[in-house]
């Protein structure tokens, strides 16, 4: 491989980084707040893909519109999801049984909800942006790629936004830190969490509205980005935003160019690979090596 | 005592009750005029819809075969209806195996059908010899489920390794034809799976035997359902091939194909193995799938009077019609298990196996028109090698005699 070749996957690695972010971020929210490993994110992920369809084939709404309009309707999704089901979760420093087996219950339910409204068959979103490529010399970069990618850092900055510059994210941030101490204070717990969960199903739908224009989907669709979510959050340190960034970066960078001299069916076992030895020598994740002002949340 | 005695009682009336309940099923059941067959098929999950038309390609067979009176039992001296014993393993392999058998050790069946697709009919195959049950699997031809030594095991797709036997031997008639130039270089990407091995094995079997045609310049596998193709795209960019060979299941089909596009890659000839026609794939990337060619198991073109009866009464039976290859091995399946039942003239398992060791089906719906299985209990026939053309047509371009338009080859550049 010459050093165009290389160039051209570090691009599309970096591209691929954007997807990650965009599936991984709310999943870090609800983790980092509410400490539950939200396995039901899959399912919103699935949800998000089939409400950016339905736009497009009822409505003609194009897929970045689609995506954009996937976050208030999500947020109310989730914030219902709270109200009638996680807040009656016993409240917990650490990821309880109780969540993991709530949450994934409920990505269960919503796949069969999936099966009953749309079948099992894969479904796909093809727009004229769908095969095209932006030519850059000799690399060609797809430009739904790139729409995905530019999605993503919007999305990172609005929560980074949200988180260092509201009283909300302050909430937040206090509630990551120290929940008791911070409900001593006034922070109102409930309404936070509420909130949060509201915000990571957001941030959910839209990203699964954005890779159902890069992947084609069934009621089954999710399952595949929720391993590599964990990695990503265990790398960029579980509650994270920038983290998740990172994780993001180097999960892709990784994959991507491993192949070249490890075959492509080992590609699995390096991530889960990296993820054990990121819990071994840095249980706090890459961001830890970075100073702590650093850290969003 | 006064509490002993109405235990006593009680317990008493209950198995006078069981037993009366088990002598009335007992004698329902001897008096029974049918022959139960167990379907188990995914119709829900992600394997639904194939799973889906193989259940009707069976349910019409069996509809067909009770409506001319039912399957001739010489030792009942009569016909016998088939009645369907149907679970829905819900695209799910433990499930697969448990209601195999659950099917063969509770429901008085004489045989099972079922099990696609590979994954989940290997986890069936383990059952047949358990309960000395025959089991003719409609959905799974990868080599590996029949190299175990079953005896009780059968399948009505031929070997996937075919696919890439077949596929060699088409683009090897281009190239003596002056189409394709020989000694082209071959990139092979094919999934994790005894399906993408087996496709391999094939493809290099008939290019180690045929000197000259070929050069694989590069073999790689992938896991399913894969997020990014982009890094062996790369590989296969950098491979400079002439020829692009991948075997895919759907959704890393679409994937690949995708990125594949995306990345401009062009290739003189590209397939997916067994996958090119499907209807989802060409609403997903369009144009983009047009002059694919796929090894493909069965085409409702083929040109024999029985598939086109079959395809008549497909969608008379369910009222769609029979868009893709899935339902005729099922079809096939139920009828050469029907033709088994009535060569062996009584309704034992064993005797049943036996007959279906030497069963034919001289009028298959299945290329070569005869279905019969090999001594690995796996059946061996042609496959048909269809190409995507513009506007949604598909041909079928190989064998020649079979063909309904010729081959598009190169493929032309966009």
């Amino acid at each position: 491989m010459d050093a165009i070749e290389y160039l051209d996957l570090l691009l599309k690695s970096l591209l691929l980084a954007g997807v990650y972010a965009a599936m991984a971020v709310g999943m870090t929210v609800v983790y980092g707040v509410m400490k539950i490993v939200n396995l039901a994110h899959a399912g919103f992920l699935m949800l998000g893909a089939y409400f950016a369809l339905e736009m497009y084939e009822r409505f003609h709404i194009d897929p970045v519109l689609g995506a954009v309009l996937a976050l208030p309707v999500f947020f109310l999704f989730g914030m219902l999801i709270h109200k009638t089901l996680v807040r009656w979760l016993p409240k917990s420093d650490t990821p309880t049984l109780a969540s993991l087996l709530l949450m994934f219950g409920f990505w269960l339910v919503l796949q069969n909800i999936g099966y009953l409204v749309w079948g099992n068959e894969d479904r796909s979103i093809l727009t004229p942006l769908t095969l095209s490529s932006v030519q850059l010399g000799q690399i060609s970069v797809p430009k739904v790629n790139l729409i995905v990618f530019a999605c993503a850092v919007v999305c990172m900055i609005v929560l980074q936004v949200l988180f260092r510059r509201t009283w909300f994210g302050r909430s937040m941030r206090a509630l990551i830190q120290n929940p008791y101490a911070a409900q001593i204070v006034g922070v109102d717990d409930e309404k936070t969490s509420r909130l949060t969960f509201g915000i990571g199903t957001a941030f959910a739908g839209f990203a699964g509205a954005l890779l159902g224009m890069l992947y084609s989907f069934s009621p089954d669709f999710g399952r595949q980005f929720l391993l590599r979510s964990f990695v990503i959050i265990v790398l960029g340190g579980l509650d994270s935003v920038s983290g998740v960034a990172l994780g993001a970066i180097v999960l892709a960078i990784v994959e991507t160019f491993s192949i070249i001299k490890i075959p492509a069916s080992y590609q699995p076992a390096i991530s889960f690979a990296l993820l054990v030895v990121v819990l071994l020598v840095l249980p706090k994740g890459l961001a830890s090596l970075f100073n702590r002002k650093w850290r969003a949340a | 005592m006064r509490n002993s005695a109405l235990l006593r009682t009680v317990i008493t009336r209950f198995v006078v009750v069981a037993l009366f309940v088990t002598s009335v099923g007992v004698l329902l059941s001897a008096a029974q005029d049918t022959i139960n067959v167990g379907v188990v098929l995914p119709t829900t999950g992600k394997e639904g819809r194939p799973g889906q038309y193989q259940k009707e390609g069976i349910e019409l067979a069996i509809k067909q075969i009770n409506d001319a009176g039912g399957i001739m039992v010489k030792d009942k001296g009569k016909k016998l209806q088939i009645k369907e014993v149907f679970y829905d393993d819900q695209s799910d392999s433990s499930k697969s195996a448990s209601l195999t058998e659950r099917a063969m050790s509770s429901d008085n069946v004489i045989a099972v059908l079922g099990g696609y697709s590979t994954a989940l009919g290997q986890a069936e195959s383990v059952m047949p010899d358990r309960y000395k049950t025959p089991w003719i699997t409609t959905g799974a031809g990868a080599t590996a489920i029949f190299g175990k030594g079953y005896q009780y095991a059968f399948g009505t797709l031929s070997p996937v390794a075919l696919i890439g036997t077949t596929s060699a031997e088409f683009i090897g008639s281009l190239m003596d034809a002056g189409t394709i130039k020989k000694g082209a270089k071959v990139a092979m990407v094919v999934e994790n799976t005894d399906h993408g091995v087996d496709y391999i094995n094939g493809f290099t079997e008939w290019s180690n035997k045929h000197a000259g045609y070929f050069q694989i310049v590069m073999t790689e596998k992938f896991e399913l359902n894969a997020t990014d193709f982009n890094g062996i795209l790369q590989k296969v960019k950098s491979s400079k091939a002439d020829i692009f060979l991948s075997d895919a299941h759907l959704p890393d089909y679409i994937t690949m194909h995708r990125q594949y596009l995306q990345n401009g890659l062009h290739h003189e000839m590209i397939s997916y193995g067994a996958r090119g026609p499907e209807a989802d794939a060409r609403k997903a990337l369009g144009a983009g799938t047009d002059y694919i060619f796929a090894g493909i198991w069965w085409s409702k073109m083929l040109p024999y009077p029985q598939v086109k009866k079959f395809a008549d009464d497909y969608k008379a039976f369910t009222g769609h019609d029979v868009d893709s290859w899935y339902a005729a091995p099922a079809y096939d399946g139920m009828r050469i298990l029907a033709k088994a039942i009535e060569s062996a003239g009584k309704l034992d398992k064993t005797a049943i196996r036996d007959a279906l060791k030497k069963a034919e089906l001289k009028d298959s719906i299945l290329p070569g028109q005869s279905l019969k299985f090999g001594k690995d209990g796996q059946a061996e026939y042609p496959f048909v090698i269809t190409q995507n053309k513009p506007d949604n047509k598909v041909d079928i371009v190989f064998p020649k005699d079979s063909a309904t338009g010729a081959a598009v080859a190169p493929t032309p550049s966009k």
